[in-house]
């Protein structure tokens, strides 16, 4: 609120999953990069905005946070309804968020229409590896199905992946289309994922969306 | 309340009455009945309960086989012969020495006792504490971290510098307050009983008076359970809590689990419930489950086998959670049931209408009391575009009601206000201010400090926008605010609007803000909502969405009823045409048989018409005419009578 906003283009982002994947830690980690073991948990819904610099743009982000339990669902729509962005959380440790994400990414797709809105698919919590519980092939290949534009894996205690998923997801904005002719400057990136996650965003993202998550 | 050897519990209810609960049932109950011990001295400042390793809970552990174990003696050790200020600690040696044989838990007991400069002594810390030194010397560190009732002082809004200057101002004000309350009660002939008064003066301006003005924080579970009538509550209900116990015990079994969703609902948000709060949090090198936690599971998963309706809505878990922070399970378990049924009806229910005909009600408050916000919240000019565009012609009338239907999205940020009881939106010292009104004056309260809130934050939510907004163009200083409606999208609008009123309730550290500023001040239009215009208000939002509802159904229904019914023509002049066959380019209607076709779209036709008869019903809805003061005119009996006209004629057609 304080810093003028002047020809800054919004995009809004919604956080959408099961309660207790981490949507908040996931917020908190992108907006403040710290964690917290226990989050409070989030009712009704939360809004954080945050501007964002990308090869010499700057966008704003409006983040917004929702409470993840069934009976809220009725409650999300009308801020699903003008989100750019709608990221779907599990987490990987529990086979049954994952198997929520159906009903989110539904939700999603009935408010806002499957091409008017960049669906992503992420599973939080990638560094309880005992645990786990939803293989990354596995969550890629639902995320695919289920017509997701950028699917990862993201620890947000481990702070790993979160800065390229919102790299990632800024990427595919359209402010960063038409510009675009530089992959994303991984090296850039303090996040030392190398191996996973790392996708060249090109302008065209079609082709782009099969070969994420290597 | 007096100990009885050993013999069937008995313990002093809020109403003077003695209650029996048969030793067998209550084998290991101990009820706080008076304060929960977890909550330690709360005028002295800082939180000091930070030494017991065994905290001491009332927790019936029944859920658990194991429990009976040396507690099968244990009396109800409930209030103490000791004389007044230090009661509370008094009552912490009792528990302890009932409880712990171990000399050295009953000298951490004492700590208690001392104040607080002696506390500060630190040699005198390291003596008293020498059963575990290093350990409860890390905490001491901490103590100063952490309020009175165990939460951390700092949080992304107040630092701790804020909180301790402001704290010192109004720790004094809190003490002088309960020398007044204190006052009163003997003036009024009761019992101040060992510092835990059971029961409180019978209702009256001047106890309202002392209540908004905050009961003492030590008292507020007893006082709490007095105005709400808990113990007639539980007097009707003997043993249910303890019953559902032993179903919850039951729950073993995978399969019935499976059929308890909520259960594992429950279970991750249990860790996420107040996880800045000392109560809450595992101890240091121990990974045992603080006792607070399991009080909260037992009184979470009791409640959602009790009423399967709502069984577990997020945020009850903050409601139950601060609950045990100043009193047993029991009575917070009824004091649940209470706040979910009377203060909250419908709120937290699966479909969670009620959190929507709240913020209707909210919306129209908004509308009524504090018009210059409900400008920026719901702008005209967003009405008028609406009709522009409206192409089904709905009558000026109900669109003016439309933000019953469809909520500004703002409300979906103070329905947390009121799902929570503002738990985590206010801080802490407020949110009791607040929460000691909720029972002594019943649910509008929540609204008035509601809109109290919108109140305080006027300026920011008017003057911050659009005029100061570096928006250029958009904010000629000449320009009325209804061309700057227009330019600003309304969408930004929100955003703004919900910053604010997100954000604001966060640093309401000191509860006067909202009481002396506001509640108060009887010039303040909005402090004219009573309980009555709540309930009426309530009523009214209820059958407005209802009828809406039906409404948006049928509008959905009539464009395939129109449909079908004109293939069902179609189909039944086939038919007159062709005798024989079925057979025909209506694929869809295949099924059909002749018999039933003609009489379905007669049907269906009729059903027409009803939607017509329904959606007239809603357009000719009335706007909702709030109470005025007696000075001006009495409400709305205009709209009364065309109502009752209204319906006349309605009830005549459908005669005819």
């Amino acid at each position: 609120m304080s810093r003028p906003n002047k020809s800054l283009t919004k995009y809004k982002i919604v956080f959408l999953g099961e309660q207790g994947v981490g949507k908040t830690s996931l917020i908190t980690r992108f907006m403040y990069d710290t964690f917290d073991d226990h989050y409070q948990a989030t009712i009704g819904i939360d809004f954080l905005s945050k501007t964002m610099y990308l090869d010499d743009k700057t966008i704003r982000l409006q983040l917004w946070d929702t409470a993840g339990q069934e009976r809220f669902r009725s409650l999300i729509p009308s801020y699903i309804r003008d989100s750019r962005v709608a990221i779907v959380v599990y987490d990987i440790t529990k086979k049954k968020s994952f198997d929520c994400i159906d009903k989110w990414i539904e939700d999603v797709k009935n408010e806002r229409g499957e091409d008017n809105v960049i669906l992503c698919v992420v599973g939080n919590k990638s560094d309880l590896t005992d645990e786990r519980q939803v293989s990354t092939e596995d969550g890629e290949k639902k995320a695919k199905e289920l017509g997701a534009k950028i699917f990862m894996e993201t620890s947000t205690k481990a702070g790993y992946n979160v800065k390229n998923l919102f790299k990632k997801i800024a990427k595919s904005l359209p402010e960063f289309q038409n510009s675009e002719s530089t992959p994303l400057d991984e090296t850039e990136n303090s996040d030392n994922t190398k191996k996973t996650g790392i996708i060249d965003i090109t302008t065209n993202d079609e082709l782009q969306q099969s070969s994420c998550q290597c | 309340m007096v100990t009885n050897g050993g013999d069937p519990l008995r313990f002093s209810t809020g109403d003077g009455i003695d209650i029996l609960a048969s030793k067998e049932k209550f084998i290991n109950y101990r009820f706080k009945a008076v304060r929960s011990p977890s909550v330690p001295n709360f005028h002295e400042g800082n939180y000091k309960n930070l030494n017991s390793s065994e905290p001491i809970l009332a927790s019936p552990i029944a859920a658990q086989p194991n429990y009976e174990s040396d507690r099968d003696t244990e009396n109800l050790v409930l209030n103490s012969e000791h004389d007044g200020t230090n009661s509370l600690i008094d009552l912490y040696r009792d528990e302890i020495v009932h409880e712990n044989k171990d000399s050295n838990d009953s000298e951490e007991g004492e700590i208690f006792t001392r104040k607080e400069e002696e506390i500060e002594n630190s040699s005198e810390v390291e003596q008293a504490f020498s059963g575990s030194p290093s350990k409860l010397v890390s905490v001491m560190d901490n103590a100063e971290h952490f309020d009175r009732y165990g939460f951390r002082k700092q949080n992304n809004f107040i630092t701790e510098g804020v909180y301790n200057k402001w704290w010192e101002g109004y720790s004094q004000y809190c003490i002088r307050r309960k020398h007044k309350w204190v006052m009163l009660l003997e003036k009024s002939g009761l019992s101040v009983d060992n510092d835990m008064p059971t029961r409180f003066p019978p209702r009256s301006e001047k106890l309202k008076r002392y209540v908004r003005k905050g009961i003492p924080a030590e008292w507020r579970g007893n006082a709490w359970w007095y105005f709400v009538r808990g113990q007639e509550k539980l007097n009707k209900n003997k043993d249910v809590y303890e019953k559902l116990l032993v179903k919850m015990g039951d729950l073993n079994d995978e399969q019935q689990r499976k059929k308890l969703i909520d259960l594992d609902v429950i279970e991750r948000d249990l860790n996420r419930t107040f996880p800045d709060n000392i109560h809450f949090q595992k101890e240091q090198f121990q990974n045992k489950e603080p006792p607070m936690i399991q009080s909260l599971r037992r009184v979470l998963v009791a409640f959602s086998l009790y009423n399967p309706k709502i069984g577990y809505c997020q945020s009850m878990n903050f409601l139950a959670g601060l609950l045990l922070l100043f009193m047993d399970e029991e009575r917070a378990f009824w004091m649940l049931v209470i706040i979910t049924s009377r203060y909250l009806p419908g709120v937290h229910n699966v479909n969670l209408e009620g959190v929507n005909i709240d913020q209707g009600v909210l919306m129209l408050c908004i509308k009524e009391y504090l018009p210059e916000i409900w400008e920026y919240i719901y702008p005209k000019q967003k009405l008028e575009n609406q009709h522009k565009h409206d192409s089904l012609n709905i009558s000026t009338e109900v669109l003016k009601n439309e933000f019953l239907f469809k909520l500004p999205p703002l409300t979906l940020c103070t329905a947390s206000w009121f799902m929570s009881c503002f738990i985590g939106i206010i801080p802490i010292e407020t949110t009791l201010r607040i929460w000691d009104c909720l029972f002594y004056e019943e649910s509008h309260f929540l609204f008035k400090a509601s809109l109290a809130i919108f109140k305080l934050c006027e300026q920011d939510i008017i003057k911050d926008k659009p005029l100061h907004k570096t928006l250029g163009q958009y904010t000629l200083p000449n320009s009325n605010r209804t061309s700057r409606y227009s330019r600003l999208s309304q969408d930004d609008y929100d955003m703004e609007i919900f910053q604010i009123i997100q954000s604001f309730p966060k640093r309401i550290i000191d509860p006067n803000d909202i009481f002396e500023k506001i509640i108060f001040k009887k010039r303040i239009a909005l402090n004219r909502l009573d309980q009555q215009e709540i309930d009426r208000c309530r009523k009214y939002v209820s059958n407005q969405r209802l009828k809406y509802k039906n409404y948006k159904d049928l509008i959905g229904d009539q464009e395939s009823l129109k449909k079908t019914t004109n293939r069902m023509n179609n189909n039944i002049n086939i038919i007159n045409n062709n005798n024989i066959t079925r057979e025909s380019n209506n694929n869809n209607n295949s099924n059909n048989n002749n018999n039933n076709t003609s009489s379905a779209a007669e049907s269906l036709m009729k059903e027409i018409n009803m939607t017509n008869d329904l959606m007239n019903d809603t357009l000719s809805s009335e706007v909702y005419g709030f109470k005025k003061g007696l000075s001006s005119v009495h409400w709305n009996n205009s709209i009364k009578e065309r109502v009752k006209q209204m319906r006349r004629k309605r009830e005549k057609d459908y005669q005819t």
